[in-house]
């Protein structure tokens, strides 16, 4: 009976296809999509990949990583002395401005490091010694920056070669891979005293002060001891990545729109292919009913179509979904925009494509339950 | 039948393809671990200050006595010098010139002096024969008073050219000072640390830098510097452990002297003018031992002193 089922779906090749083709649609436009949206989203915590550290200290106002309410230079040996912290390392982060050799200029993410310790450094040094830094004028950069800064050279920068952040030599010792930042700007590392150097003086200059805790304590629990004791606002990487990201679905834009072609995947997924199911059961009535006639349950037929549904379901949504990892890779070979697929994301939209052909199989049993077996002998 | 068409494995191949895309996106790596291994407290509770090693008593700023030129410098940077030892000579040609003069005039006072004696001698020569030939009534009693009033002049010229001798032997040892002043000793044993001033320069007793910087290296002190916010949990007489910035494998133990009873601003600063100071560091001074590694007057240090403080909530397994 299964077997006819499947023959009766395949043999209409023009409603198999436009059955197919709507699921895809959906399944693609919500994976897609949401990739998008992520990607995006993770642009914004961009700096908690690049610099890592179990717990991050803040300005008790501070809410995201990209707004840097400074701390003062003292504030590091509050953080040492709170007991659980097995270390502290002060982190510079900013925004400054790099001149290129045709003399526009490019914004750059400036990120001073410890310079003993090098904590935060980043983990994927393609050339070059982190240890160079410590030498005067030199940074790091990373690979994004070597396409954006080399804008007006005759070949792209390399190690060894020069330009000005802030009107002060800046000599490239490494190249490091870095996730892009939200704002586009490339990331430039130097140690914390350099970087001071380069950005322009202000009163306060301590960005972050990021933490490790000893050994027998969670971050959780020594980003409590820190707070108490020094009444400085203290996340653990998790909770300030989620703050991050809630502070921009709050606050911009970005989600509604995203959400809204989302929904409208979801949305045309179900028409579509609810009406398609209904007009390709409406035009099988014949069969249906002489199976009816034949002898065949209503529980059966309803099987029966269950069984095409989700072989559409399941055929629409591996198209779907590898038409958008396909996307996927596309983006992720070009950089742009950004694509994040986390493995919740294919259940999330396989169990949104199984909701939409339960509802269009379900619309198909309504009609298949209220057949008269006798509509054959009519027409 | 399924299996038949090519739209199956178009399904199969996107799946696919998805999986391969959520591992390749799910792959993060693992957080570096620090290039150097940072300081971590040696203690159960403490106190963390960044401080600065100075030697041990203040530094000496050795200056000029006064204004004038520098004729000869005698130390070198890092010298080891004892008390006394000379320093460096200023321009002494003029009281050179002084003592010299004071010295001929002396000479001709004290010959001047010889002279009177003699005078004297032979006035009281005379005045002995006049004595005698006036008892005899063969001197008349006027020429016996003349003689005498001559004798007595004569050594009262001998008293003062005595007491002129004086003062200019005083004078002398005056003149001599000065020049003992010019030549710069040192005002106890240590370390020529810096040397400010070149053979030929003008020194001037105004600035504030000094000529010289002496101390003592042998044993060396830390001045650890606590954020104003922590200071009441500093405690007296509790030892503490350095660790030199950048290099952490070395531990230096710190033995406590004094926490210094001013709280003063912090001073590394970014040096603008327009900045506006307002954080406030308690000072306290440890001392420790030369360590077998080097060590260097000015380094800077990361700090940690034990604390005693109870320690808010429980701290499981905080074994460091």
């Amino acid at each position: 009976m299964y077997h006819i089922a499947l023959r009766m779906l395949l043999g209409d090749k023009a409603k198999y296809i436009m059955l197919v083709s709507g699921l895809t649609f959906a399944a693609l436009l919500m994976s897609q999509q949401c990739s998008v949206f992520f990607g995006i989203m993770s642009w914004t915590t961009s700096h908690m990949r690049n610099m890592r550290a179990s717990i991050w200290v803040v300005d008790p106002k501070v809410e995201q990583i990209n707004e840097v309410k400074p701390l003062r230079d003292t504030d590091i040996n509050r953080v040492r002395t709170v007991p659980g912290v097995a270390y502290a390392a002060p982190l510079y982060t900013g925004l400054l401005q790099a001149r290129l050799a045709d003399g526009s200029f490019k914004q750059i993410q400036m990120v001073g490091l410890d310079a003993g310790t090098m904590v935060g450094r980043p983990s994927r040094i393609i050339e070059g010694h982190l240890e160079d830094l410590r030498l005067p004028n030199t940074v790091l950069v990373d690979t994004d920056s070597i396409k954006k800064l080399s804008t007006g050279r005759r070949k792209p920068l390399g190690v060894g070669d020069v330009f000005e952040i802030n009107d002060r030599e800046a000599r490239i010792i490494g190249i490091c891979i870095a996730d892009k930042s939200f704002t586009g700007a490339p990331y430039v590392f130097a140690t914390y005293d350099q970087a001071l150097r380069y950005a322009p003086p202000t009163r306060k200059m301590l960005s972050f002060v990021i933490a490790e805790p000893v050994a027998g304590m969670t971050a959780r629990q020594v980003a409590d001891q820190i707070h108490q004791e020094t009444g400085l606002r203290a996340f653990t990487e998790d909770e300030f990545f989620w703050s991050t990201i809630w502070w921009y679905i709050r606050n911009t834009g970005i989600p509604i729109s995203f959400g809204t072609t989302i929904i409208l995947g979801l949305v045309v997924g179900i028409a579509v292919s609810g009406q398609t199911f209904y007009s390709f059961v409406l035009e099988n009535t014949r069969h249906l009913a002489a199976l009816k006639a034949m002898g065949a349950s209503t529980w059966l037929l309803s099987r029966m179509l269950l069984l095409q549904a989700f072989t559409v379901g399941f055929i629409g949504y591996g198209i779907g979904i590898g038409l958008a990892s396909l996307c996927g890779f596309m983006f992720l070979r070009k950089g742009q925009p950004p694509f994040i697929m986390p493995y919740q994301l294919p259940l999330a939209t396989f169990g949104l494509i199984v909701l939409i052909c339960t509802f269009a199989a379900l619309i198909g049993i309504r009609r298949v339950a209220k057949l008269e077996a006798a509509i054959v002998f009519r027409a | 039948m399924l299996l038949t068409k090519p739209s199956f494995y178009l399904a199969i191949a996107g799946i696919v393809a998805m999986v391969m895309l959520v591992r390749k996106n799910a792959y993060q790596p693992p957080a570096p671990p620090p290039l150097v291994e940072p300081s971590r407290s040696p203690f159960k509770v403490s106190v963390a200050a960044t401080g600065l090693i100075e030697s041990a008593r203040e530094n000496v700023k050795i200056a000029a006595p006064r204004p004038g030129l520098i004729q000869k410098v005698y130390v070198l940077p890092g010298a080891k010098v004892r008390k006394g030892d000379p320093l460096l000579d200023m321009d002494k040609r003029e009281a050179a010139a002084k003592v010299e003069t004071m010295r001929a005039q002396l000479e001709s006072m004290r010959a001047g002096l010889a002279m009177e004696q003699v005078q004297s001698a032979d006035m009281k020569d005379q005045l002995d024969r006049v004595a005698k030939l006036e008892k005899d009534n063969v001197a008349s009693i006027d020429e016996f008073q003349r003689k005498q009033f001559a004798f007595k002049t004569a050594s009262a010229r001998i008293e003062k050219t005595g007491a002129d001798i004086k003062s200019a032997e005083s004078t002398l040892r005056q003149s001599e000072t000065e020049l003992g002043v010019l030549s710069v000793t040192a005002p106890r044993d240590g370390t020529v640390l810096q040397v400010n001033i070149r053979e030929g320069e003008y020194a001037n007793n105004s600035s504030t830098e000094g000529l010289m910087l002496l101390g003592e290296t042998e044993k060396l002190q830390v001045r650890a510097e606590v954020d104003e916010q922590n200071a009441p949990l500093v405690q007296p007489s509790q030892p503490a452990a350095a660790f030199l910035k950048g290099s952490t494998e070395n531990k230096i133990d710190l033995r406590f002297i004094r926490i210094e009873p001013f709280v003063v601003p912090k001073r590394s600063l970014t040096g603008d003018s327009l900045e506006r100071v307002d954080t406030r560091v308690l000072q306290i001074i440890f001392e420790f031992d030369r360590p077998t590694f080097p060590v260097y007057v000015g380094q800077q240090v990361d700090i940690f002193i034990r604390s005693d403080r109870s320690v808010r909530d429980t701290v499981p397994g905080s074994t460091q």
